[in-house]
């Protein structure tokens, strides 16, 4: 036996199986640097046992291994090093599958990304069968790609199809589905069982090859490369990619490509040109947006890094009031984590409607017996009794988004309830201040904002008035943790941050179609730069007659006397009925099949003015909601620019190729965008002025992530 | 420079191009010989004196890889000094033949060029050749589409309604039905036959006379699912964002027919046709061939058509008679449309949507059908355009002699 730092091997010599156990410094196996060196070392070690008949790759932490180092892939842009590194690991995965002793992997953990490579480098994959390890090949979701040989080992294990769809979707897997694709080829019980299993198989195939260094070698799924079929497979693979990106993503064409050029070559070839297209992604600008907001950001909101912290929020019963689709969505996730939740609202039909979305919801969650099913929905009461909301500890309205209803709620609700229970609302847009108006207890009010569908929405943007405390925060922070919300806490306003990033979004999109600008392009500008909702499509959504009213709102809160073209327009469209996607009449016409944009909008706006663009549209739409979330953070209401990004993507689906608006302004650099904006200006366009921030940057040539 | 002219042409008939077609067990290397043969044969031709031979072909693989316009030289038992090359311009090939021996003659780097086209679509299958065009970055970065998707993406843009595509086609087929029954076509055609001499098929077998505009009009479109389930409309977005749905209006019925079938022709300066006893019968004013937009694809039949024009010092108006190839209803409506015809001056004898359309050969097979029409109607000046995958256009120019 021998002993590394982080990598050691353990040799029985009954029944000549080593193995390599990976033990890296810290909670994870990632691979980086120490790895390259460390897991060599140990093959070697292992590999120089006389009378070895087989190696097991096996971790001593929690995970298998969990890929590559991000902090790593994150700062480099030496793409000359990073090929170098990319090349040595290949050599190492290389050796591990070509030494001539069966190689198994011991999936007892998550094996993600470099991990799952590593685990299609050994010639066998046995994973051990519980819910919490995934195998999978995530990297294109954060603007890379597979750069251990995955783009080239998948295809060739489980064929050109099943393996485009992991590549290209960055797709993570369960056990059963991993074995079902053929990603781990058995399951064991327990880690007994897997050494058992592992041992047994060495025994079984002492001649263990990988099947692309087997002579003869056929692609399995019966289709081989550089044959009409196999073009077909990868065509209609880019296309749906397309269809699905509008071309905003450039790591999974990257994957895509990587996987069809590697398949024409022998293997150790393509491994080099998956290297190519890796080392490439990983130094773009698109990877490093990504990687910042989908890994560092994310993961220090999610863990409420800077904020107050209670252990537990100390919640046993919820009422939610209003038992409309977000009433009934909440009560879903609330009874799901165990708390026993109280519906209520004024009428029997509405809890009769909600009580039928909650029993839908649930029965929709596959992996929960009926047993459990029964319990969640059997802690939901309905009511239209206050009487039944006494005994609460946390509130949230839902109630129609109206101040002088939302009082009367407050004073009504409150007087049922105990010192210690928090009243959040979830309105959208009033600001809570306005709201605690009406509270005897304005320490613990607050807002609590989610978005629909609420079981899918992962964000809730927490709202603190002036008097709330931080008690009720920390509370209310911990009820997050344990919904599974990632929350984001902004400083009172009207509109908060999300509303209004989102606000600027489609009200833009209303001011280019009253200009006479294509709505067609419009939709599709916004496609280009990786919004996930056309404009117009979401406003129909969210309805004309609720824009309308919010705008109503707007000016009675603020003060602002809006008027343009584009609310105009939507006036306009409301007067005729046009109330949105319910309506069947919006901005599109749905009684076509598929919908289309309404044919008489034409009329009413003027001939498209003759410079009309896609990317002139496009600048526009992510220029008025990167301003606004400036602003946002210029008037204090946003605490940071991380906090905008998780926000602005998670909430109201901001480009997330991007990174988010800040670092989209980031991109674009602050002197630019303030020139652009003085353009836009003096086109008539007021609303573009900057915020002081902006203009700070411009003249400091500074950006809001290093 | 001096002038090529045209001495002769000849086609085999087109077979269907599946298993149950009449060619389907003769050769791609016996199809082209018999073209040749055909051509040689009826010009008492000393093929000694054939300088070259330019053979168009788009799908060089299998039986008509390996430059198969060098093999049929020798299949046709023609002089074995006679060279031949084989070029791929896809759609445009056949006529890139002709244009290409047109250029060496008038150039003077030869006298006597034999230019023809084959294409065995029922033996050799259409993109079993593979290329860079499959290349999933073509469609990433450019938005390469399938033709089919083209077409449909084309008539959207221009307005062309599934109704006129049908009837048009409709019409392809009775025009086509009528010139095989009154014998335009008997000029050209060279009988495909076995090895003992049985006559395998003497005319094109493609049409489907009992064709009605009411008849397509059931039809389903062919490329609709390919389009909105699998993607491929979405690939067009980036050239065509103002494009919000693709109409799919094309179908098996208002395309080009897959077929199979060679064609040849004798080009050659009046020197060397003197000195071969032959009668010139048509001189080539022009040609033009024009890359364009690879989205739309199939929309340069306009612009190459322009550019000969142009050369030829003509204009629309100077052309008696035009072959547009018909691979989709929508790009014949376009071209004729575009370039200001009439329609009954316009493939008058049909189409490849009735008679077929062998990819590398039609070129040549439309330059003989124009010919042979000019002269029964006694008019002096054709033009025939192909639109041509991957975003070309190509057209010719002749005028009796």
């Amino acid at each position: 036996m021998s002993d590394h730092k982080d990598f050691r091997v353990e040799f029985d010599a009954a029944t000549g199986v080593a193995t390599l156990w990976m033990q890296m410094a810290g909670r994870a196996n990632k691979i980086n640097g120490a790895f390259g060196v460390g897991f060599v070392a140990a093959l070697d070690d292992a590999l120089a046992q006389a009378g070895l008949k087989g190696l097991v790759i096996a971790s001593g932490h929690r995970d298998f291994c969990v890929g590559a180092d991000l902090e790593f892939i994150y700062q480099t842009r030496d793409a000359e090093a990073l090929y170098a590194l990319v090349d040595g690991l290949h050599t190492t995965l290389r050796k591990l599958e070509t030494a001539g002793v069966p190689v198994v992997a011991a999936i007892t953990g998550s094996a993600l990304g470099g991990g799952c490579e590593l685990a299609l480098a050994c010639h066998h994959r046995i994973a051990l069968d519980s819910p919490a390890v995934q195998i999978g090949l995530p990297e294109v979701s954060l603007g890379v790609i597979p750069g251990g040989g995955g783009t080239q080992r998948l295809p060739r294990l489980i064929g050109i199809q099943p393996a485009l769809e992991i590549l290209a979707q960055g797709q993570i897997l369960r056990v059963p589905q991993a074995l079902k694709k053929g990603l781990v080829d058995e399951l064991a019980r327990d880690a007994d069982d897997l050494k058992a299993k592992a041992v047994a198989w060495i025994a079984a195939n002492r001649r263990a090859q990988q099947p692309w260094d087997k002579k003869g070698f056929q692609w399995p799924g019966g289709v081989q490369p550089d044959t009409p079929e196999a073009r077909n497979l990868f065509a209609g693979g880019a296309a749906m990619l397309v269809q699905k990106t509008a071309g905003a993503y450039k790591a999974p064409e990257a994957a895509v490509q990587a996987a069809y050029e590697g398949s024409l070559l022998t293997f150790e070839a393509a491994l080099r040109v998956e290297a190519r297209y890796f080392v490439d992604r990983v130094v773009s600008d698109q990877a490093k947006d990504m990687i910042r907001t989908f890994f560092f950001h994310k993961q220090a909101v999610d863990r409420q890094q800077g904020l107050p912290q209670v252990a537990s929020d100390g919640f046993q019963k919820v009422a939610v009031l209003g038992a409309g689709m977000m009433g009934a969505g909440l009560a879903v996730i609330c009874a799901q984590r165990g708390y026993d939740v109280v519906l209520k609202d004024i009428t029997d039909e509405a809890l009769t409607k909600a009580r039928a979305h909650v029993q839908a919801e649930v029965g929709k969650k596959r992996h929960l017996s009926a047993d459990d099913k029964q319990a969640i929905a059997a802690r939901v009461t309905y009511t239209t009794d206050y009487a039944d909301v006494a005994g609460s500890d946390l509130v949230i309205e839902a109630v129609f988004e109206n101040l002088a209803l939302k009082h009367r709620v407050i004073k009504e609700c409150e007087a049922v309830l105990g010192e210690d229970a928090i009243f959040a609302s979830n309105t959208s847009a009033l600001p809570i201040t306005a709201l605690a108006e009406a509270s005897v207890r304005p320490a613990n009010f607050i807002g609590l904002h989610y978005f629909s569908p609420v079981e899918k929405m992962p964000l809730v943007e927490v709202i603190t008035a002036e008097a709330t405390s931080e008690r009720t925060l920390a509370r209310c922070l911990a009820f997050a943790r344990k919904t599974k919300k990632t929350a984001v806490v902004v400083n009172d306003g009207y509109g908060f941050f999300t509303t209004r990033v989102f606000s600027a979004y489609i009200l833009e999109a209303a001011e280019l179609v009253a200009e006479g600008h294509d709505p067609v392009l419009v939709e599709w500008a916004a496609r280009q730069e990786g919004m996930v909702v056309p404009p117009l499509k979401v406003f129909d959504e969210v309805t004309l007659t609720l824009g309308k009213k919010a705008l109503e709102s707007r000016e009675a809160y603020t003060g602002e006397a809006l008027d343009s073209p584009g609310l105009r327009l939507l006036k306009a469209l409301v007067e005729q009925g046009r109330h949105g996607k319910a309506a069947g009449a919006g901005f599109y016409d749905y009684s076509a099949k598929p919908r289309r944009i309404w044919a008489g909008l034409r009329d009413l706006v003027p001939e498209p003015p003759e410079d009309s663009t896609v990317d002139y549209i496009a600048e526009r739409l992510m220029l008025a909601q990167a301003l606004e979330a400036a602003r946002t953070l210029d008037e204090g209401v946003l605490k940071s620019p991380r906090d905008g990004e998780i926000g602005a993507i998670f909430g109201v689906g901001f480009a997330p190729n991007t990174g988010g608006p800040f670092a989209w302004l980031d991109r674009q650099g602050a002197a630019n965008v303030v020139a652009r904006c003085a353009q836009l200006v003096a086109d008539g366009h007021a609303r573009f002025a900057p915020p002081g921030n902006l203009k700070a940057m411009a003249e400091a040539g500074a950006t809001f992530f290093d | 420079m001096g002038d090529a002219y045209i001495y002769d042409a000849v086609r085999t008939p087109r077979g269907r191009g599946k298993a149950s077609g009449s060619l389907y067990t003769v050769r791609p290397v016996d199809l082209l010989a018999t073209a040749l043969t055909g051509l040689s044969d009826r010009n008492d031709l000393d093929t000694a004196q054939v300088d070259d031979v330019a053979i168009g072909c788009v799908t060089q693989t299998g039986e008509q890889g390996s430059c198969i316009a060098r093999t049929a030289i020798l299949v046709a038992g023609w002089d074995e000094r006679v060279p031949g090359v084989t070029s791929n311009r896809f759609c445009g090939s056949g006529l890139e033949a002709i244009n290409d021996a047109a250029a060496k003659v008038a150039s003077g780097y030869a006298d006597v060029v034999v230019a023809g086209g084959v294409e065995h679509m029922s033996r050799v299958k259409m993109g079993s050749d593979g290329g860079a065009i499959w290349d999933p970055s073509m469609e990433f970065d450019y938005g390469i589409v399938p033709q089919g998707i083209s077409a449909d993406l084309l008539a959207t843009l221009h307005g062309i309604t599934r109704q006129e595509v049908d009837a048009f086609a409709a019409e392809s087929q009775r025009r086509a039905a009528l010139a095989q029954a009154e014998g335009r076509f008997d000029r050209s055609l060279v009988p495909v036959v076995d090895r003992t001499g049985r006559v395998m098929l003497a005319q094109d077998e493609h049409l489907r006379p009992e064709t009605t505009a009411e008849s397509l009009a059931a039809l389903k479109p062919s490329f609709a699912m390919m389009g909105t389930q699998f993607g491929l409309d979405a690939l067009t977005r980036k050239r065509y964002p103002q494009v919000e749905h693709i109409d799919h209006v094309h179908h098996a019925g208002n395309s080009s027919g897959i077929v199979d079938g060679a064609a040849a022709l004798l080009i050659a300066n009046k020197a060397a046709g003197d000195r071969l006893g032959l009668k010139p019968r048509a001189r080539i004013r022009s040609f033009a061939s024009v890359g364009d937009e690879p989205v739309i694809m199939l929309s340069a039949t306009v612009p190459a058509s322009q550019r000969a024009l142009k050369r030829a010092r003509m204009t629309a108006a100077d052309i008696d008679l035009v072959e547009i190839n018909e691979a989709f209803a929508a790009v014949a409506l376009y071209t004729q449309r575009g370039l200001g015809f009439r329609l009954d001056q316009v493939n008058v004898n049909g189409g490849a949507i009735a008679l077929g359309h062998p990819l590398g050969a039609t070129g040549a097979v439309l330059m003989g059908t124009v010919l042979d029409e000019l002269e029964r109607q006694d008019k002096a000046t054709g033009l025939v355009t192909l639109c041509i995958g991957g975003g070309m256009g190509i057209a010719t120019i002749i005028e009796r002699v």
